[in-house]
């Protein structure tokens, strides 16, 4: 997975490319390239971070160029392998992100037929086969080319005879955005945001041209008509505003996201409009996802079994794909915060290839998972770049939130209680923030163990798997969720007085068997921290340390749980000088299965 | 001058319990914390470099004016750890700052014809004000428009003319920060040496925050300058009157009767029938239920209010939950603060996250702490700590 961008107009390129590549990191930064046209293709690359590549760069003459910010599938990081890529000629350059499936077929073949490749990356083939088409005219060598290719896809080519970028995608996403006398391309739109907030976005299968001062799109031979959407998000929605982290900075975000979700719930038209996601016959939920966004799912199971008393099954989309058992009368949901993930992109197609209806919930407007979906709901989180997903998590819980209280079957009576206390979900979140200097203190002291477990049980299970995968990915501290109650069923071998757990507490029925759980763990010797509800005396007899919380009901209590444990992997990564918004070996959003 | 430096790192211990969770320049005034305020003068001024030095509760800063992206400027955050003086606080700065530059409290508010005055001056040089109660300020004496000196919360006063803490400096201050922790004493110092200190007096806006009170007056003073709009959903019967701005997302329900100057915030539920009357600001997230008045009050993002509450001169902080019935009138009354009595007409200030129940009486000028309970007919009066629990 990697970022691309291209640029054409009447401004020099190279500052621009390098701007739009820095927003871009987030994709992926194990290495980075630009190639700027003027009397031919200048390339200038290196297995470096974007900053690095500014400072050591020559500068390039030229008004048209293409960038690109790669994270290594085929072909480690080096000079060799980033890209951008060229032809023989060294006159046609491509940048690509995505995976070809058939390229060693491809290069064999090209190979045979005289073509000489320097890299060891899939994407090499892609000029050379340009190369091979071409006889005058870009845009049909570039068409001739992808018949060729298998696998996903989105390049932008630049080529010396021709001032003008191409652009295609296959699975991967890229978008066109209009400038005054500029036009650019790239992988998303906070690239861009720096120079221009109209933007086209392109289908599967279609090819975009764009000059100076024109637009064109194609799908299959014939041009169609674009639409120009205006995106609302300012530049400074992606700037860390003073935090030392994005991370940070989003997780601070958190009290104004779910105040933004519910806006338009009391008069009753975001209500009205859930609540037509509910067809008559519906009797099953599923939910599909990935990473973060499972645990969101997980939430929402134990959320619909509740409150609708109706079977849901949250799945990983990863592994539901081999899966071959599928339901009818089942409203399959997709949660997924770019809207890009390959395989819950892969579920959703094969689900509405069986007719299960499909609802998407995404945090990107027009994403690929958007388009495929037969109902989109959109998440009000805003621009995410820290890696480490904070602040959409809790948009997506919101949105479950709402989703099932939006269910005729609920009761006036329950959706005025739950009403009432969603409302004061953001003041409550506050508070949790509020608190962030005793939390700091806390996470100072788990920053020196290796291993740490959480548990929780019931609707807190899910929250003891975030809790410790945010700790995981930007701690690098070995962190493990596990259920209360299974502890004792393995993991007890692993406990002892260098494994802390953190225990997740909720006022439900939950509640006196994690107390037992907890004394279970104890007896091990492990030291026990508990994060619970603030006048929780019971817990400060049993635990060693008690990290608070404000008091809300139950089924709300994994956006409070949650934001505490984001605090806690924040500060103990930052005592571990990690780097924290770019952890090692990750990326923001996975577009290869 | 193009650069200007804003001290914004301060607690402000007598304006608790509203300063408990945030710094003194984030109380919010007529819907904008006071930082903003002084932001968008010196934007005004075309003064778009912008040092804000911080500590104290300093992500609330972040979250609310970030990179200044949205205010039209371009802010630079310098952080300082203890919170000592200002001098102190300034000298954080040092690496940030031009040739010449302003130096501008962040908690008190200034307009943007405040900070032309002092523009035509040459560095070093200092605003003053003449003021009916000089004793709480720094009291200056001045030879024709040279600063002679400043003394510091005086016994007696010798003059009205008080600091504005608005200067115009050079590096060259710098050089006289030593071991002195506030900007007058070191002004004081550069005198003695022989440099020429300007003042210039101004007679435009220039208000601090001092007590909890003092949040209700600047707040009438702000509103009437806030323009009119309407945001969200209007229900029929419903009566707007004067200048009333109404966020996006917000529902007004029938028969409400709003009187400007009124600023309603975004994602609020007012009514059916309440009565919201001058001068009165409300947040974002709100409910005010039906037949519920409120007068010259200042109500915080997240509150609830339940129905038939009586609501007067008053200060109610972020997410606090008040059942209904709730009467807080405003008399005059006996206000205590750090030892010192102060008699006003005020009416209840609450802390965030307070729950109140059904019929709790507040008599005026009571204070209550934050996260505080009081239970359902309770009388409450004089000064209640944080965390009280009133059964």
């Amino acid at each position: 997975m990697c970022g691309i961008i291209g640029y054409i107009g009447s401004r020099q390129a190279q500052p621009i490319l390098l701007n739009c590549l820095g927003r871009l990191e987030y994709r992926g930064y194990d290495s980075c390239g630009i190639a700027v046209s003027e009397h031919g293709i200048n390339v200038c690359k290196d297995a470096i971070r974007v900053e690095a590549l500014k400072k050591t760069m020559p500068r390039l003459n030229g008004t048209a160029g293409i960038g690109h910010t790669r994270w290594a599938t085929h072909g480690a990081p080096s000079l060799i392998n980033a890209h951008p890529h060229l032809d023989c000629s060294g006159k046609i350059a491509v940048v690509h992100n995505g995976i070809i499936t058939n390229y060693q077929k491809l290069r064999d073949q090209l190979t045979g037929e005289g073509h000489q490749f320097v890299s060891e990356t899939d994407t090499e083939v892609i000029p050379h086969l340009i190369e091979k088409y071409y006889h005058g005219n870009l845009e049909t060598a570039v068409a001739a080319a992808l018949n060729d290719i298998e696998g996903s896809y989105a390049i932008i080519v630049l080529a010396t005879d021709e001032p003008k970028l191409v652009a295609a995608r296959k699975d991967s996403p890229i978008i066109i955005s209009l400038g005054d006398r500029e036009n650019f391309i790239a992988s998303d739109v906070p690239a861009i945001l720096d120079y221009s907030n109209r933007v086209v976005y392109l289908e599967d299968g279609d090819i975009g041209v764009i000059t100076t001062d024109s637009i064109k799109v194609s799908r299959r031979g014939s041009e169609v008509a674009t639409k120009v959407h205006q995106i609302s998000w300012t530049v400074e929605d992606a700037q860390k505003a003073g935090y030392e982290h994005f991370m940070l900075k989003e997780i601070h975000e958190q009290p104004k996201v779910i105040r933004d979700t519910l806006a338009g719930w009391v008069s009753g038209e975001a209500l009205e409009d859930l609540a037509t996601m509910w067809a008559d016959d519906i009797n099953a939920l599923l939910i599909l996802a990935c990473g973060t966004s499972y645990h969101a799912a997980l939430i929402g199971k134990q959320m619909g079994q509740e409150l609708l008393k109706i079977p849901v099954r949250a799945e990983l989309a990863s592994e539901f794909n081999y899966s071959t058992q599928l339901l009818d009368r089942t409203l399959a949901i997709a949660i997924t915060q770019s809207g890009e993930t390959a395989d819950t992109l892969k579920a959703m197609k094969k689900l509405k290839e069986v007719g299960c209806q499909t609802l998407a919930i995404t945090n990107v407007v027009g994403s690929t998972a958007s388009r495929i979906a037969d109902r989109t709901l959109y998440t009000r989180a805003g621009p995410e770049i820290s890696v480490a997903a904070t602040k959409s998590f809790t948009a997506q819980l919101m949105v479950l939130y709402q989703l099932m209280m939006a269910h005729p079957e609920i009761g006036a009576r329950k959706l005025n209680s739950m009403t009432k206390e969603l409302r004061q979900l953001p003041n409550k979140v506050q508070q949790v923030l509020d608190n962030e200097g005793e939390t700091a203190q806390y996470a100072q002291e788990l920053s020196r163990y290796e291993n740490i477990f959480y548990i929780g049980r019931g609707i807190n299970f899910p929250v003891a798997l975030e809790g410790a995968l945010k700790l995981k990915e930007i701690s690098y501290i070995h962190g493990e969720g596990y259920a209360a109650g299974e502890l004792k069923h393995g993991p007890f071998a692993l406990l002892g007085s260098d494994t802390p757990v953190i225990a997740l507490l909720a006022p439900d029925d939950t509640y006196e068997p994690m107390l037992t759980n907890i004394k279970e763990v104890k007896a091990r010797g492990s030291a026990i921290i508990a994060l619970t509800r603030e006048g929780d005396e019971d817990i400060e007899k049993i635990a060693d340390k008690v990290l608070t919380v404000p008091q809300v009901e139950a089924i709300f209590s994994p956006v409070v749980n949650t934001v505490a444990l984001q605090l806690l992997a924040y500060y103990a990564a930052r005592e571990r000088d990690c780097p924290i918004d770019f952890p090692r070996n990750l990326a923001k959003s996975v577009t290869v299965e | 001058m193009k650069q200007a430096v804003i001290l914004a790192a301060g607690e402000g211990q007598r304006l608790r319990p509203f300063t408990a969770t945030k710094p003194k320049v984030m109380l919010t005034i007529a819907g904008k914390p006071i930082l903003q305020y002084v932001v968008e003068s010196l934007a005004r001024r075309g003064i778009r470099n912008i040092v804000l030095v911080v500590g104290y509760r300093r992500q609330q800063i972040f979250d609310s004016v970030g990179s200044g992206e949205e205010l039209g400027v371009e802010i630079t955050y310098v952080t300082q750890e203890k919170q000592l003086g200002t001098a102190h606080a300034l000298a954080q700065a040092k690496a940030k700052v031009d040739k010449e530059f302003l130096v501008l409290p962040g908690d008190n508010l200034i307009d943007a014809d405040t900070i032309a005055c002092l523009e035509s001056l040459t560095p070093d040089a200092m605003l003053v004000k003449r003021v009916d109660n000089p004793l709480r300020y720094g009291v200056v004496t001045l030879a024709e428009s040279a600063v002679k000196d400043i003394t510091e919360k005086p016994k007696e006063a010798a003059s009205n003319i008080v600091n504005t803490g608005i200067y115009a400096f050079t590096r060259k201050i710098f050089d006289f920060i030593e071991s002195e922790l506030d900007i007058p004493d070191v002004l004081n110092k550069m005198i003695a040496q022989g440099h020429q200190v300007r003042a210039r007096e101004t007679d435009s806006t220039w208000l601090d925050v001092a007590y909890p009170w003092d949040i209700l007056s600047l707040n009438s003073i702000v509103l009437p300058r806030i323009p009119a709009s309407l945001g969200g959903i209007i229900e029929t019967g419903a009566s707007l009157k004067g200048l009333v701005s109404v966020g996006k997302d917000t529902v007004i329900r029938s028969n409400c009767y709003i009187s400007g100057p009124v600023v309603i915030g975004t994602g609020c539920e007012i009514g059916p029938n309440a009565c919201i009357l001058p001068a009165t600001s409300i947040g974002n997230n709100v409910v005010i239920s039906p037949f519920t008045e409120i007068k010259n009050s200042v109500i915080g993002n997240d509150v609830s209010l339940g129905p038939g509450c009586f609501i007067q001169d008053s200060v109610i902080d972020r997410g606090s939950i008040i059942e209904g019935q709730f009467t807080a009138f405003s008399r005059q009354a006996e206000v205590k603060i750090d030892d010192e009595h102060h008699s006003v007409s005020v009416g209840a200030m609450l802390g965030e996250d307070c729950q109140i129940g059904s019929g709790v009486v507040a008599q005026s000028g009571v204070v209550v702490g934050n996260h505080s309970q009081i239970q359902a007919l309770k009388i409450i009066s004089g000064r209640l700590p944080d965390r009280s629990l009133v059964i």
